[in-house]
């Protein structure tokens, strides 16, 4: 195809880095994998450097069951991130976590009618291909059929 | 901060350069027009200056540059321009807000260490969309935001928004109230943007959304401007003969916000940590502020505020704006200038100048009849905000 006209930018691929490898790798695999505590059993995300509950620097990502709840979200409608542009208006959701309160984890609901998603709606993780990588992407549980 | 730091230093003056979207003339030209213009207030010169403060640096999301004079106004760059830097004994560059930028400034002149601080924040609206990201690719903290197109700060703010209306039964309803009251707030206010538009609730709920549920006036408003104001000790204030503003405490922020995302359990907490500390430190209570001037980067941080300090219990901003108790005949007037969404995008000096001209009796217009106390807070409530309470000299 030759219009002219730069290929549009795709959306931004995520950069893991030594502390988030892991937690991208996991995605690859179709795994929602949090890291935790191996000590004392906390969960954290996004991945940190200590245990932010006991200091432990015994950190370890494993699979979690995917499953939680809209925490709150927006719907944009003024986009300024590269490779959105066709999606406006698009839902960006934190989903809390069956696993533990407050473990929050950022989402689109790529496949939800915006006006159907509310705070407390229970969400299911799914993931997106993009450029080599994987990106978890969940979806309303009562959307599935 | 203990009780023997109380009503030691005091604001004498302020200062302000024209405040436009996009100026023509470049950001060191408004910085000195603001610093003279608060010298001048205070009735001292450049001569009397040897104490700078500021915060140098500017909303830097996306494509924003960093060019002194330009895009901010560093320390030495000032003092330069202003040829007062063989005269000058202390400065400081805060990182942060400038809350903390005014602390330090207090701390330096009760002890000893200069006795006119001149403090400055200038802030400029780059050209183009200012938080676009552009990149391919997201490291760092970005790595878990970007991929979903959650890289703008009203589309951060507005999960709070979400989640307060979802707990609390409120909606853009009661946001719009406020935001009303506000402006007319501004309408008061001569060197306010929006001091000629009024605004209605109907066009409130009808404005341009950014990111559900904020919308475009939920903003603060990006200007090219600058504030500045002077502080000296209390004692040689008095000697001058010069009304003011007696800082009586302050309390900085130290809840670092987790999991790199706002919501209002870390407002709440971070900012209610605050207050008690704000509080404790002023000797002093909320029943006893006669106005309060409340961040106001988004309009949700003023609900939280309000309720961080304790004006009102968790859930009751809402109904607290509906009811009018904000206005400026209200029980506890907010934001008497019209703040970062009426007057322009400041970073909390809107706050501290109009606590100033409020209890040194020369707010015009919206002056209140009995302003004797004040409380003014900076920041979302999370990490790096700050709080003042100050009274009249």
């Amino acid at each position: 195809m030759t219009t002219g006209q730069p290929a549009p930018a795709g959306k931004p691929v995520p950069l893991p880095d030594d502390l988030t490898a892991p937690y991208w790798e996991g995605a690859g695999r179709r795994e929602l994998c949090i890291q935790r505590c191996c000590r004392c059993r906390t969960f954290a995300h996004p991945p940190e450097s200590l245990c932010p509950a006991c200091n432990s620097p015994e950190l370890r990502f494993e699979a979690v069951s995917g499953r939680g709840r809209v925490y709150s979200f927006t719907v944009v409608r003024d986009n300024v991130t590269r490779g959105f542009e066709a999606e406006v208006p698009y839902v960006v959701a934190l989903v809390e976590l069956a696993e533990q309160k407050r473990l929050i984890v950022v989402t689109n609901l790529p496949e939800a009618d915006p006006e159907r998603v509310r705070v407390g709606s229970p969400v299911v993780v799914d993931f997106e291909a993009r450029d080599g990588m994987t990106v978890p992407q969940f979806r309303l549980a009562s959307d599935d059929r | 901060m203990n009780a023997s730091l109380r009503d030691r230093v005091a604001i004498v003056g302020a200062g302000y350069s024209s405040l436009t979207r996009r100026s023509p003339r470049l950001l060191a030209e408004l910085t000195v027009e603001a610093c003279d213009a608060a010298l001048k207030d205070a009735g001292v010169t450049r001569a009397d200056v040897d104490g700078v403060a500021t915060v140098p640096t500017m909303p830097a999301y996306g494509n924003a540059g960093s060019l002194d004079g330009a895009d901010v106004v560093s320390v030495g760059y000032l003092i330069r321009l202003l040829g007062i830097g063989h005269q000058v004994d202390w400065y400081t560059q805060t990182p942060g807000l400038i809350t903390s930028t005014v602390i330090d400034a207090v701390n330096a002149l009760a002890a000893g260490a200069c006795n006119f601080v001149l403090v400055w924040r200038a802030v400029h609206m780059p050209r183009g969309r200012y938080s676009n990201f552009s990149r391919p690719g997201a490291g760092g903290e970005d790595q878990f935001r970007a991929p979903y197109g959650w890289t703008m700060p009203a589309a951060w703010q507005a999960m709070a928004y979400q989640k307060y209306f979802a707990d609390h039964g409120a909606g853009r309803e009661e946001m719009g109230r406020f935001v009303v009251d506000n402006r007319a707030n501004a309408n008061l206010n001569p060197r306010s943007y929006f001091r000629d538009v009024p605004l209605t609730l109907e066009e409130y709920m009808a404005s341009r959304m950014v990111a559900e549920p904020v919308c475009l006036y939920d903003c603060d408003l990006p200007v090219d401007g600058c504030a500045a104001i002077v502080l000296t000790t209390a004692e040689r204030a008095l000697a001058m003969g010069r009304r003011g503003a007696l800082i009586t405490g302050y309390a900085q922020t130290t809840y670092p916000s987790t999991g790199g995302f706002t919501d209002p359990e870390n407002m709440w907490i971070g900012g209610g940590a605050m207050g008690q500390k704000l509080w404790a430190a002023a000797g002093v209570g909320p029943e006893e502020m006669d106005l309060a001037l409340l961040y106001d980067g988004f309009s949700v941080f003023v609900w939280m505020w309000l309720e961080s300090l304790g004006f009102c219990k968790r859930g009751e901003a809402a109904a607290f704006f509906r009811d009018g108790h904000g206005r400026l005949t209200g029980s506890l007037p907010v934001n008497t200038s019209g703040c970062s969404l009426g007057e322009g995008r400041l970073h909390g000096m809107a706050h501290l100048t109009e606590a100033y001209l409020q209890l040194s009796g020369q707010a015009g217009a919206r002056q209140l009849p009995n302003a004797r106390r004040a409380v003014v807070t900076v920041g979302p409530g999370s990490w790096v905000s700050g709080g003042l309470v100050l009274r009249a000299l």
